[in-house]
């Protein structure tokens, strides 16, 4: 008895290294995140920057962006990037399923080239090729001043230009496990290719849908470069330029406003993130053990 | 067993897309934009022959996504390589017959004397043409629009009287204000390349245009100051005798590979290209370095049942769930001197941006944070698909936890992340977010004419050199991507080929 019980008690010694390191990092984790909570919520401006203590509380920040001003269109800004990052991750999704499918479950000339260069394509970030599109859609402003250098719609064109790569090979992953005798019993049936995957593939593949749609998304909302160098006008910003902008732009910037921002930016993909994340590491964790 | 609504939302929706492009070629087309107009015609016929024929199955599902690959990301890359090839830089950003129009057009000089006319518009025989009376000397003469010789009237007090006597027929105030502002284009000739340019209804000044351009010896002459531009092969007019003497604008001139070889050669380019050069590498492997051990360290802390190990869990990924630009931002507030959490926790007053040393600590630190939560997820995944029957074999031959792990298990592990590692690698080589955003690629001594910051990393010196500054080189800025291409592809084939996923395409 008394052997098993120094065991356990030398046991949770050395777990103690293990509770140590986690609350180490949990304190890492939480430094930047606490800081956020309470300069949104101190009305002075600042980012913690009369003390790391919580010394007054008031909504006036949010009251701020909730003024949508031309000064801090926090709404409009805010909008501009749901859109496009919606419609960007809406569209890349339905391509990068149409491509992964014909990958997965069509014979064809040049499927196995094809898809070991988009393999390779998918490394290439789109702004490696930053000038050559700065060039090519000052070009098409000119004539299709919506879809050209300085506008969201331009904006949204490039985003898509990765959307087969980075979406196809993952999407076809998973096909992959979807069983061959569901295709061949609806072909028994008669079913054209397309009716096959609107009528069966588009439904089973939902929830990795959901899931790639949710990356894409965040990677839309997140993308800085393209989107500052297509957009000069202000109200035309997205969320990302615009709180960028805000507090690099004058001296003494506002960060409490800042700090409000990026908490109501912030929040609700945290909260999808959170809800999709067996989704989102199941993946990961397959993706590192699979190679 | 097909629908017929299937059909007609098929044939409603190809009408839209083909009517459409079909548009926007037209109008590409009326505006001269010859490019973007076959462009669009080419994706049309396209869009035809594979979604009207019913033949090409694979195609239909493929093009969409095709057509946005080829067009915004192929061709860019390949377009990337063709600018680099060319001086193409603030003041050689136009085609070679743009410059010598606007050199001609911008040129335009008053004499130097200032002569300046009264000036009478009118008509003789049907042709446009001025009573000019020179405001100096009161001489007088008649100029026409495309006759290069004017008719001289001597000095004379009523000069339009004395024009009239020849036919002259003064415009009424209705034909003035129907020309309007248009009379400010008009250029009346006074020989040997002289022109009135009207300023107003009443008033003209003598101007030539300063630079002329001569299509037989292809140079350009200076009349103002008598001086001959030759080209100068690269991209501009200079003076013959002090090459140093250039006419802007320039134009884009292909210069083989000058933009390469200035990265090597040229002292004010090839220094800084070697530092960003250098500390991306430095800091694409420090990162990865530190996020590993730091997540692998996690994933091995919380690989046994300990308490509270989910709360752990669901708290230290919370960086990976927040959008990362946020975070950056945040961050960067936070290492401010003045104001900023961190030296206020540490009571400290240090410059955490300002210094080249701490500014990379900065950059190692917040991608640290960014970036662990992903190398605790995979490492823990890799972890627990480990075969357990390797441990206790080891454990039973006497081996310590210590060595089980660093002799048996982190080989394993490392090769079985490898390929995840190089895609961090691959990302972080071009992570602009971080370091734009936190430390704008600097501290950069710009009053010591320094271009590159102490952090600027490949993909950030690029934006800087292609569109920031008082020079933004294009031409210099592609050299770099396309070498920024070659490094990523070929550490992605390489890793490919060493994880043979290449191969195990089926």
């Amino acid at each position: 008895m008394a052997g098993t019980g120094s065991i356990k008690k030398s046991q949770r010694a050395s777990h103690l290294w293990r509770h140590a390191y986690a609350w180490i990092l949990i304190a890492f984790t939480f430094f930047p995140i606490y800081v956020v909570f309470i300069s949104a919520f101190d009305p002075a401006g600042g980012l913690a920057s009369s003390s790391l203590l919580p010394s007054r509380f008031s909504l006036e920040n949010f009251a701020l962006l909730m003024e949508n001003s031309p000064k801090l269109p926090f709404w409009t800004w805010m909008w501009n990037s749901v859109w496009v990052a919606s419609v960007t991750s809406m569209l890349s999704v339905i391509i990068g399923t149409a491509a992964a499918f014909a990958f997965s479950r069509l014979r064809f000339r040049g499927r196995k080239v094809g898809l070991q260069l988009l393999l390779l394509i998918q490394v290439f970030p789109a702004f490696l090729a930053l000038a050559a599109i700065y060039v090519i859609m000052e070009n098409v402003a000119t004539v299709f001043p919506g879809f050209g250098l300085g506008s969201l719609g331009g904006l949204l064109i490039v985003y898509l230009a990765g959307a087969m790569g980075t979406n196809a090979w993952l999407l076809k992953g998973f096909i992959d496990t979807i069983p061959m005798e569901l295709d061949e019993a609806a072909k028994i049936d008669g079913a054209s290719p397309t009716q096959l995957f609107f009528q069966i593939f588009l439904p089973l593949t939902t929830p990795v849908l959901a899931v790639t749609g949710l990356l894409s998304f965040i990677g839309t909302f997140n993308e800085f470069i393209l989107a500052s160098l297509f957009i000069q006008d202000v109200e035309q910003r997205t969320i990302a330029v615009g709180l960028q902008q805000f507090i690099s732009g004058q001296f003494g910037a506002n960060w409490g406003a800042f700090a409000a921002g990026s908490i109501l930016a912030s929040v609700p993909l945290v909260v999808l993130f959170l809800s999709l994340q067996r989704y989102i590491i199941g993946g990961l964790v397959s993706g590192s053990v699979k190679g | 067993m097909k629908s017929l609504t299937g059909s007609i939302t098929k044939v409603l929706l190809l009408s839209v897309i083909l009517g459409v492009l079909g548009f926007a070629a037209f109008t590409a087309f009326i505006a001269e934009s010859w490019i973007i107009g076959t462009v669009l015609m080419v994706v049309l016929v396209a869009t035809l022959v594979v979604y009207a024929t019913g033949k090409l199955v694979p195609a239909k599902f493929l093009f969409p996504g095709l057509v946005f690959l080829v067009i915004f990301s192929l061709a860019p890359i390949l377009y990337t390589q063709y600018m680099s090839l060319f001086n193409y830089k603030s003041g050689n950003l136009i085609s070679r017959e743009e410059a010598i129009d606007q050199l001609e057009r911008v040129g335009f000089r008053q004499d130097p004397q200032s002569t300046t006319y009264r000036f009478e518009l009118g008509e003789l025989n049907g042709e446009v043409a001025a009573v000019l009376q020179n405001d100096q000397d009161g001489s007088a003469q008649l100029a026409f629009l495309n006759t290069d010789t004017s008719i001289d009237l001597g000095v004379v007090a009523e000069p339009v009287a004395v024009a009239e006597a020849r036919g002259f027929v003064p415009a009424t105030s209705d034909e003035l204000a129907r020309v309007g502002e248009g009379l400010l284009d008009y250029q009346f000739q006074l020989g040997e390349g002289w022109v009135a340019i009207p300023q107003s209804f009443r008033s003209a000044a003598r101007l030539t245009q300063q630079y002329f351009y001569d299509p037989v010896t292809d140079t350009i002459l200076d009349r103002i100051n008598d001086q001959v531009f030759v080209d100068n092969g690269n991209g501009n007019f200079a003076l013959e005798s002090n090459p140093d003497r250039i006419l802007f604008p320039g134009w884009r001139q292909l210069n083989g590979f000058e933009n390469y070889s200035a990265l090597v050669t040229k002292p004010e380019i090839s220094g800084p290209f070697f530092n960003v050069f250098v500390w991306t590498i430095t800091f694409s492997f420090l990162t990865i370095i530190t996020m590993f051990a730091a997540g692998l360290a996690l994933a091995v802390a919380l690989d046994k049942k300990i308490r509270f190990r989910n709360l752990y869990r669901s708290l230290l990924i919370l960086p990976y769930a927040m959008p990362s630009l946020m975070s950056i931002l945040i961050w960067a507030g936070m290492f401010n001197r003045e104001f900023g959490a961190v030296n206020r926790l540490f009571g400290t007053e240090l410059f955490w941006l300002g210094d080249p040393f701490l500014a990379k600590l900065v950059i190692l630190i917040v991608n640290l944070w960014l970036g662990f939560p992903y190398f605790y997820l995979i490492s823990t995944g890799a972890l627990q698909a480990l075969p357990s029957e390797l441990e206790e074999a080891a454990a039973i031959d006497g081996a310590s936890p210590t060595q089980i792990f660093f002799q048996i298990k982190f080989p394993m592990l490392f090769q079985i992340l490898s390929p995840l590692i190089i895609a961090a690698f691959a990302f972080n080589f071009n992570n602009f977010n971080l370091i734009y955003l936190l430390t704008g690629g600097g501290p950069t001594e710009v009053l010591a004419g320094e271009r590159a910051g102490a952090t600027d990393i490949l993909i950030t010196y690029t934006y800087k050199t292609a569109f920031l500054g008082t020079e933004q080189n294009l031409g210099l800025a592609s050299a770099i991507s396309v070498i920024m291409f070659i490094i990523v592809g070929a550490l992605s084939v390489w890793s490919l080929r060493r994880t043979k996923v290449l191969e195990a395409v089926q």
